[in-house]
């Protein structure tokens, strides 16, 4: 291999097919008089720009449907000609560089073009170079090389993660092996589980229970998550009145009076709300708009009178408090139904963390664009992450998330894609070059992901997501089912 | 060494098999090969930035004769009708490249191809490429062991210059192959590139008439096509005066040619138009064939071959498969160097340095 043209932080080098290199391969370009080298990732595989290989390409092509023959070489100087023909170049991006046994991010000076050598960097030498794997090791699943790759659960702390890509290349398989690493170091995670993907991760493959068991607690509304008047907090209920159920403003301040009016009475009861807006005296349409948001609120099973079975956050926070997951289910529950009920559960949370009863909390939001209003994506992205909420995204139509929370994800785990759209979408990430995004995501295999960003501490490395030993799929009804 | 590694059939001199897939080279071919590489091991190589094929016969192609300004010719013009009888129709092309400059010489490369079209299918045999290392000091034992081994003559003959040799080494090969060709087939339009002209170093009288002759034996008609050609008619070049005739015909010239030195005329000369367009190219046929079955052959090349611009498919994939590529001339550098462990320097370009951006011409 030798350097044939650098340009920005792109270095071009010549390699011959002898030489097994691929997308997404490291190679260290090594200026041994200067006793110091360029760490560099392929990004992209080409044929190189040969004189005269139109001609040649043509003459062959000639020879494929009316012309046949054969050609008499003693010398066998032709595989020396194929071997020119077939000569690549390797775009390579430069992610680093080393200088006296350190590493540095940006290098400002340019390897020796004839004396430097280039070998290729096993990941494994990279991952023990750069320090990627430290004291929390999550097993991610393994290189192309068969060495296991393994992020720190720190990569995650404090951060915005995006897991993307197209449908059934294993995104959810990723984030619920992102879940259960972070209970196995006692993280507490919320999982806003659409499909109900989540709910068994309790259990292993074979159905039996797993040591996840006592950690997952699933929660579904209406079933064994139900809130009373009493547990809500005004905001919170403004929130859900305004954002999920769309309440106009002089409703809204109409029930703010009715609110504190049954606040003074003592009487949070859904029956009593019902009979304030009923007694209340206020414009006709008014009270029909109040009307039709009590019975929302009624219809959607999540709230109850009951207090014996009304769920009580602080206490289920305090069971994952050492670690484990609260997943809540979505599954099979309206639009209206899931906004009410996600409003709930960011407000919980944010009142929990703010009264400092929590210390931080993992959230892993799948296709949250479904249910998420439009404020609180840079809700997410600023004010929650300082309280202590540090999301992960998991979606696979990309443009849903907007364009600010690519800039500012600390760590993206991309899978394959194949439009050019999404590719484009990722590619705003802040923590990568778009050629890298689009050049090695279109080729990723099922089940293989890209990690960017912080976790790989900016080396984006490919790995293939290991296997879980629990149910992780999500029940999708099939038509035609296996006969036996 | 190299040598002992390969493992090859030969063809006992002139002993041609009897079909043209099966056409081989004489083992001493390649041993001239081999040997000639073997002297340049470790020795300082420099590849060659401008590379240009050399088509082999490139000199003796448009040798003379000229016609003189008598007055005593006549042109006729032939009209041709394709003949649509089933005849094979093959052609053989050779390229020389110089591929670099070693301390003590130059290496070049050299490449042949038959072509031959029978039932409809076009058929090739590409013959090398054979590297060659020539010097001042194996230049005359190269050159004189193949003028024996093809030519069978025991009189040496002196080499040219360096520069000159891989054009005429070529068009020794060249000879070999119209030879194989003019042995393996029957009842064929054998097809060569350049002319019937013989009297050169390369073309020597006897070796042409004898070529010549086994192609009739063997009931072919050699038919041989100038791509260029200088020869002129009272001042006109000679493939102007085709313009005005209908495609296809021949036009051939009845008069008095004039041969300058050794030069000697093996073909009666026409000017070809076999299809419409701007291209038109002298022909030289066999003299020593009756006129009848001259027009006849030219008459049957319609009747078999795909012409594009006047010229025939066969002798065009000829050429295309001889010709060496930039793409192969650094696969063949490359196995110079691999092979011969050589070292590859650049030497300054004289040009550039003098001249900059203006030095575009080859260096020297």
């Amino acid at each position: 291999m030798r350097i044939y043209k650098k340009e920005g932080n792109t270095v071009e080098i010549l390699c011959f097919p002898s030489e097994k290199v691929e997308k997404g391969d490291y190679l260290f370009i090594e200026d041994p008089k200067a006793n110091r080298g360029l760490v560099t990732q392929v990004v992209d595989v080409q044929f190189a720009n040969v004189p005269g290989i139109l001609e040649e390409l043509l003459r062959d092509s000639t020879t494929d449907d009316y012309v046949h023959g054969g050609n008499f070489d003693p010398l066998e100087v032709s595989s020396h000609i194929n071997h020119i023909q077939d000569a690549l170049v390797l775009i390579c991006k430069i992610r680093g560089a080393v200088q006296n046994g350190k590493l540095l991010v940006n290098p400002s000076w340019l390897p020796s073009r004839s004396k430097s050598k280039i070998k290729r960097l096993p990941i494994t030498s990279l991952l023990t170079f750069v320090k990627i794997n430290e004291d929390l090791p999550i097993d991610v699943g393994e290189t192309k090389e068969a060495s296991v790759l393994a992020i720190d659960a720190r990569a995650l702390d404090g951060k915005l993660n995006i897991v993307t890509g197209k449908k059934e290349t294993g995104k959810s398989h990723l984030s619920k092996l992102l879940v259960l690493g972070l209970i196995d170091y006692g993280a507490t995670v919320v999982v806003l589980d659409l499909n109900g993907e989540y709910v068994n991760l309790g259990f292993s493959s074979k159905g039996e229970k797993n040591e996840y068991y006592d950690k997952v607690h699933v929660l579904t509304s209406g079933a064994n998550l139900k809130v009373s008047l009493a547990q809500m907090d005004l905001q919170v209920m403004l929130n859900i009145l305004v954002h999920a159920l769309n309440l106009p403003g002089t409703s809204t301040r109409e029930f703010r009076r009715i609110w504190r009016f049954l606040q003074q009475r003592q009487a949070f009861t859904l029956q009593e709300l019902g009979e304030a807006i009923r007694n209340w005296k206020c414009n006709q349409h008014v009270r029909d708009a109040l009307f039709s948001r009590y019975y929302s609120l009624l219809n959607s099973g999540f709230f109850t009178d009951n207090l014996a079975e009304a769920t009580t956050f602080e206490e289920l926070f305090q069971k994952v408090q050492t670690g484990g997951a609260l997943v809540l289910n979505l599954r099979d529950v309206s639009s209206v139904d899931r906004q009410i009920v996600v409003e709930y559960m960011l407000g919980k949370l944010v009142e929990l963390l703010t009264e400092w009863k929590m210390r931080a909390v993992f959230l892993f939001a799948e296709e949250a664009h479904l249910y998420l209003r439009e404020t609180y994506w840079d809700d997410i992205v600023t004010r929650m992450r300082h309280f202590g909420v540090f999301t992960t995204f998991v979606t696979n139509q990309p443009d849903t998330i907007r364009e600010n929370i690519y800039r500012q994800a600390d760590n993206i785990f991309l899978f394959n894609f194949t439009n050019e759209r999404d590719l484009e979408t990722v590619s705003r990430a802040a923590r990568v070059d778009s050629e890298t995004v689009k050049s090695i995501a279109r080729d990723l295999p099922p089940h293989y992901c890209l990690i960017l960003g912080k976790a790989v501490k900016d080396f984006p490395m490919v790995a293939k997501v290991k296997a879980l030993d629990v149910q992780t799929m999500g029940h999708t009804r099939l038509f035609f089912t296996d006969k036996d | 060494m190299l040598i002992e590694q390969l493992n090859y059939t030969t063809t006992p001199r002139y002993n041609f098999p009897q079909t043209l897939e099966n056409l081989q080279l004489p083992q001493q071919f390649i041993e001239l090969s081999l040997r000639s590489m073997r002297n340049v091991e470790e020795e300082y190589f420099q590849p060659n930035e401008m590379t240009f094929n050399r088509s082999a016969m490139e000199n003796p192609e448009d040798a003379m004769p000229v016609f003189g300004n008598h007055g005593s010719f006549t042109i006729e013009s032939i009209p041709l009708k394709p003949l649509l009888e089933d005849t094979p129709v093959a052609a053989v092309d050779v390229s020389s490249i110089k591929v670099g400059e070693t301390e003590t010489g130059i290496l070049c490369a050299i490449r042949g191809a038959i072509v031959w079209k029978t039932e409809s299918r076009y058929k090739y045999l590409r013959l090398g490429p054979f590297p060659f290392h020539i010097t001042e000091e194996n230049k005359k034992e190269i050159y004189n062991l193949f003028r024996r081994y093809y030519f069978e003559t025991s009189e040496e003959a002196s080499a040219s210059s360096l520069i000159n040799m891989q054009t005429r080494m070529g068009n020794l090969l060249e000879r070999w192959l119209q030879m194989g060709v003019s042995c393996s087939s029957h009842n064929s339009i054998i097809l060569w590139d350049g002319s019937l002209t013989a009297g050169t170093a390369d073309s020597p009288v006897n070796v042409m008439s004898k070529l010549l002759e086994i192609a009739r034996n063997r009931l072919n008609t050699v038919l041989a096509f100038s791509k260029t050609t200088h020869l002129r008619l009272l001042g006109h070049r000679l493939t102007d005066f085709v313009r005005k005739s209908q495609p296809p015909c021949l036009l051939q010239i009845n008069g008095f040619p004039v041969y300058s030195g050794p030069m000697f005329p093996l073909g009666n000369v026409y000017v070809a138009k076999l299809t419409h367009g701007v291209c038109s190219f002298r022909l030289d046929i066999d003299r020593k064939i009756p006129r009848e079955q001259e027009i006849e052959a030219v008459r049957k090349l319609l009747g078999n071959d795909l012409l594009i611009q006047s010229y025939p498919e066969t002798l065009r994939l000829a050429h295309i498969f001889s010709t060496f590529t930039a793409n192969e001339v650094i696969g063949i550098q490359r196995f110079i160097v691999q092979q011969c462990r050589l070292k590859v320097i650049a030497r300054p370009n004289v040009r550039r340095l003098l001249f900059g951006p203006f030095g575009k011409g080859s260096e020297g």
